[in-house]
């Protein structure tokens, strides 16, 4: 699925021990504290190895999250929004992870934005629920959609480089 | 629940904090690993990368670290071992140790591996304690346990030799190295053993038994040789059939050599061989120019020899006697050679034509060889005196008939006609007829006539080669001398020291000579038998031959006529009796005289035989011959009418007149002829015989007719005369069976005695003959007296 460095991430990454949805009143602070603290440790950890490539940050009740996140390729950032909402059904069914901006330039993206995670990364959330959190769904959805579809995007031409971008309308 | 919320606040400003802190100021190893390869690619920083692309170096690190590797292994390294160590691509290993090796003087890249001098020194010393114990060690040797090319060891071990290595290398073999003293034992050892070697000796085989080294044993012994130490040479180089000769060997073959030549007086070829002088003939006539040696086929012989062989065939010649050369010559002269010698001295001594060479060693003089011949005379002379007597007829081949013819007719005329007569003469008496017969002059003329006939065929071909030939090849046959043997049976009486071998060459030599004397004695002799008798006693015995010619006739025609009185099977038993004796006897009697004209007749002309019939008839001429032939041919017939028919015509070819018989000549010849047998069974005393005369009596008494039968034909005798004598015709038919049964006892006794039967039988058959033989004793002279009384009464009848 993932290289060998993030399933190596991710197997720091703790698990989450609270079965709590946002509809669970009492029992999701708990849940959501877990995700803090797992996320706090997941980018402690990719800082430590240089390999810091987003940023987060959730409205008071922690159903909604937004952030940025970036892809260096050929000494190049590229760095793209992205936004989800936690389901109801938390945590048995996975957040939809969306990156508005590649909305209709790969065929890996559901309306809005969505990412594909489907194939490879549903079934691994399915089995692994309610342990996995939002690090998980970084690092292993998220991260691996990046490294895969941007550089193929940047190949088509699909997504340009902002300074770019910029010199390319200067001219 | 509010602290919950409380803490989650607290937390999510926490994660805030956690994202925006210090990665800004960290260097990641990617980024190091991207900054450094720019470095490089710019050349801007000079470092190579480990293999496991971990860490960074530098050449110059990498150097110091060959050489530090270098020195750790002792001074020697692999550079694929030294790539493993530093971990660095081969390429900079590689690189970098040709460098050193370059850069560096003590240290060298020596098929991938770098060497420096100590490690060189160090090897150098173990080669050198090697050397020291072994005292030789080969090059190759050290490669293979070094583990280094020939040439770089052989080159840095004779840099270091004299310093490191106490020793040398073979000058003409760098694969070597001696100490001086290995060299030195060596050298003694070669010094002795080669000052050992008394005869040629192949090096290398004393290499293989000495465990010489090859190359360091050709320097010594040509050094060893040069300066004169070893007193000897080298023959072939320095290659595998390389031999020593020693000075001493060529010398002890030349002494032995020479004084076998001046002891022997010869050197045989085989002998130098031996020596082991390859090539003997060339040798000797080099070594011995100002001798006069002759050389043989496998020895070559001195003067001194030659000299010595020459006086002995000298003295042999000399004395006219024979010399065996063998016992002066040296046994181990082939016959060949022997023969070569002695016909050199005989050429020498200018005796060839008056020697022999006999039994390949033995020198004979011709005067020995005739004097031997002379041995012969007496005996000769009897042997022919013999032979004329007995059978001329064998002796005689046609040539001597044309000589005997020459002879007669060189001889003058007028003698010439006298002679023929007079040896005509002698032959007729010769043939031992008795009484006279005439008309000798019609066969004179006859004779004459055939006479010159032979005589031009004869000067036709005289004295030519093809005559004489044909004589050479008819005399063996016709008449030989002496057998081979019998010649040397002689010689070896007469010259009792002569060798056995010698004798039987010497008689072959004299076969022909002698056989060639023999005959002339033979003719010589022939001749004086022949021509003493006188003319008068021919012309009697011409007369005396007609008579008994004649008279056979007569007889001959009375008894055929006897002949007709029986049935036809016993005519012809009877007519062949007669063809067999009386006629026989008239044909022998006629080829007789012909054959005296030719010199062949035999003294009793009933001695010859159908053969010699034969021949005598074969030598006849053509006008006699046919007639004759037919006569003869008739003998063998069963009429005696061809005969009588014939022995008319051959009678007037002969010259002979044959006068039938009137009456009174055949009374007179009956009467003849019975008193003859009457003498006859007076005599007598045998059964048989009686039986038979008595018979052939009874039957001239009844038949007036005379009768020549056979034994066997008594039967039929009696039987016609049955009837005729019947006062006599039992008694002899009783006495017919007594014979008969004493005849068959007799031959039963016969085969008794050989197969040795049974004593009663014998016994009785004894007896039975016993009382046969008195019933005959009486019987006998009772038929004797039928016939003898019988005779007056038919004399009386006549």
């Amino acid at each position: 699925m993932a290289d060998e460095a993030t399933r190596r991430a991710v197997s720091q990454i703790p698990l989450l021990k609270t079965h709590a949805g946002p509809r669970d009143g009492a029992l999701w602070p708990q849940r959501l504290k877990e995700e803090y603290q797992a996320l706090i440790h997941f980018v402690e950890q990719n800082k430590a190895a240089d390999n810091d490539w987003f940023r987060l940050e959730s409205n008071p009740d922690g159903t909604r999250w937004s952030g940025t996140c970036w892809f260096i390729h050929e000494l190049l950032r590229y760095e793209f929004r992205l936004e989800f909402d936690i389901p109801v059904t938390y945590p048995a069914t996975a957040p939809e992870v969306a990156v508005p901006e590649l909305d209709g330039k790969t065929a890996k993206m559901y309306r809005g934005g969505r990412i594909c995670l489907t194939d490879h990364f549903a079934p691994l959330w399915a089995r692994n629920a309610p342990r996995f959190g939002l690090a998980h769904l970084m690092a292993l959805g998220l991260g691996p959609w990046l490294a895969v579809e941007i550089p193929d995007l940047i190949s088509k031409g699909l997504v340009v480089h902002k300074e770019r971008e910029r010199e390319g309308a200067a001219e | 629940m509010a602290a919950d919320w409380e803490e989650i606040r607290r937390l999510a400003a926490d994660f805030q904090r956690a994202q925006f802190a210090d990665t800004v100021q960290r260097l990641s190893e990617r980024n190091c690993i991207e900054i450094i390869s720019k470095l490089v690619q710019d050349k801007k920083l000079d470092v190579v990368h480990t293999l496991d692309g971990k860490e960074y170096i530098t050449p110059a690190q990498i150097s110091r670290e060959i050489r530090d590797e270098l020195y750790v292994h002792g001074g020697r390294i692999n550079i694929v071992d030294l790539q493993q160590i530093l971990n660095v691509d081969w390429v900079h290993v590689e690189n970098r140790a040709s460098d050193i090796a370059k850069s560096d003087k003590g240290v060298q890249l020596v098929l991938g591996q770098l060497i420096d001098d100590t490690y060189l020194d160090r090897v150098a010393e173990e080669v050198n304690d090697k050397l020291q114990e072994a005292g030789l060690i080969s090059i190759a040797e050290l490669c293979k346990n070094y583990d280094l090319p020939g040439d770089v060891l052989s080159e840095e071990l004779s840099k270091r030799l004299g310093k490191l290595i106490q020793g040398e290398m073979d000058q003409y073999n760098r694969g070597v190295i001696f100490t001086p003293a290995f060299v030195a034992r060596h050298k003694a050892r070669i010094r002795g053993l080669f000052s050992a070697i008394t005869r040629p000796t192949p090096v290398s085989s004393m290499i293989g038994a000495f465990g010489f080294q090859e190359h360091l044993l050709y320097s010594v012994l040509e050094e060893l040789v040069n300066t004169g130490r070893l007193k000897g040479s080298v023959v072939g180089g320095r290659q595998d059939k390389a031999v020593y000769i020693p000075d001493i060997y060529s010398k002890t073959q030349n002494t032995w050599v020479d004084s076998f030549l001046q002891q022997n007086g010869y050197l045989e070829f085989d002998a130098l061989v031996r020596l082991g002088i390859p090539d003997p003939l060339s040798y000797i006539k080099k070594r011995f120019k100002s001798n006069k040696l002759l050389f043989l086929r496998a020895a070559c012989v001195g003067q001194a020899l030659v000299d010595q062989v020459e006086a002995s065939v000298e003295e042999a010649v000399n004395s006219a006697t024979w010399t065996d050369i063998q016992p002066i010559l040296p046994s181990c002269l082939s016959m060949e050679d022997i023969g070569m010698l002695i016909n050199q001295a005989m050429r020498n001594t200018n005796v060839q034509s008056s020697a022999r060479v006999l039994g390949g060693t033995v020198v004979v003089s011709e005067k020995f060889i005739s004097n031997c011949l002379s041995v012969f005379d007496e005996v000769m002379q009897q042997k022919a005196q013999k032979e004329v007597k007995n059978n001329p007829v064998f002796l005689i081949s046609e040539d001597d008939l044309k000589h005997v013819s020459t002879l007669t007719e060189s001889s003058a005329l007028s003698k010439k006609e006298k002679r023929e007569a007079e040896r005509r003469k002698k032959a007729t008496e010769g043939s031992g007829s008795v009484k006279a017969g005439g008309g000798g002059n019609a066969r004179e003329i006859r004779i004459r006539k055939t006479k010159k006939k032979g005589r031009k065929d004869e000067d036709s071909d005289e004295e030519t080669g093809p005559s004489q030939q044909s004589r050479m090849h008819n005399k063996p046959t016709a008449a030989l001398f002496m057998t081979q043997e019998e010649i040397v049976a002689v010689l070896e009486e007469k010259l009792s020291d002569c060798p056995e071998e010698i004798l039987s060459e010497l008689a072959e030599h004299l076969v022909r000579p002698l056989s060639k004397a023999y005959q002339e004695v033979l003719r010589a002799v022939f001749m004086s038998s022949t021509s003493s008798p006188s003319g008068a006693n021919k012309k009697k015995s011409m007369k005396d031959l007609q008579e008994e010619i004649t008279n056979l006739y007569n007889n001959i025609r009375l008894f055929e006529k006897g002949t007709k009185f029986f049935s036809d099977e016993t005519q012809v038993n009877i007519a062949k009796h007669v063809l067999k004796t009386l006629c026989t006897d008239v044909t022998n009697i006629l080829v007789n005289f012909l054959a005296a004209d030719l010199m062949m007749s035999v003294e009793n002309p009933s001695n010859i035989s159908n053969e010699v019939r034969v021949k005598i008839l074969g030598k006849l001429s053509e006008e006699t011959k046919g007639p004759l032939m037919k006569l003869h041919n008739c003998l063998n017939g069963k009429t005696i009418e061809d005969f009588l028919t014939n022995i008319e015509t051959c009678a007037e070819v002969c010259g002979f007149m044959l006068k039938k018989g009137d009456k009174k000549k055949e009374r007179q010849a009956l009467f003849v002829h019975r008193q003859a047998l009457t003498e006859q069974l007076k005599e007598t005393e045998d059964p048989a015989l009686v039986l038979h005369l008595t018979s052939v009596l009874l039957f001239q008494a009844s038949t007036q007719c005379m009768l020549h039968a056979p034994g066997r034909c008594v039967p039929q005798i009696i039987g016609t005369l049955t009837g005729r004598i019947p006062e006599q015709q039992q008694l002899l038919s009783s006495y017919q069976s007594l014979v008969v049964k004493q005849l068959v006892s007799q031959s039963q006794s016969r085969k008794q005695e050989e197969a040795e039967g049974e004593a009663d039988k014998t016994e009785e058959q004894d007896e039975e003959a016993g009382s046969v033989r008195t019933q005959l004793m009486a019987l006998t002279p009772q038929v004797k007296d039928v016939v003898l009384s019988q005779r007056k009464t038919s004399g009386i009848e006549e």
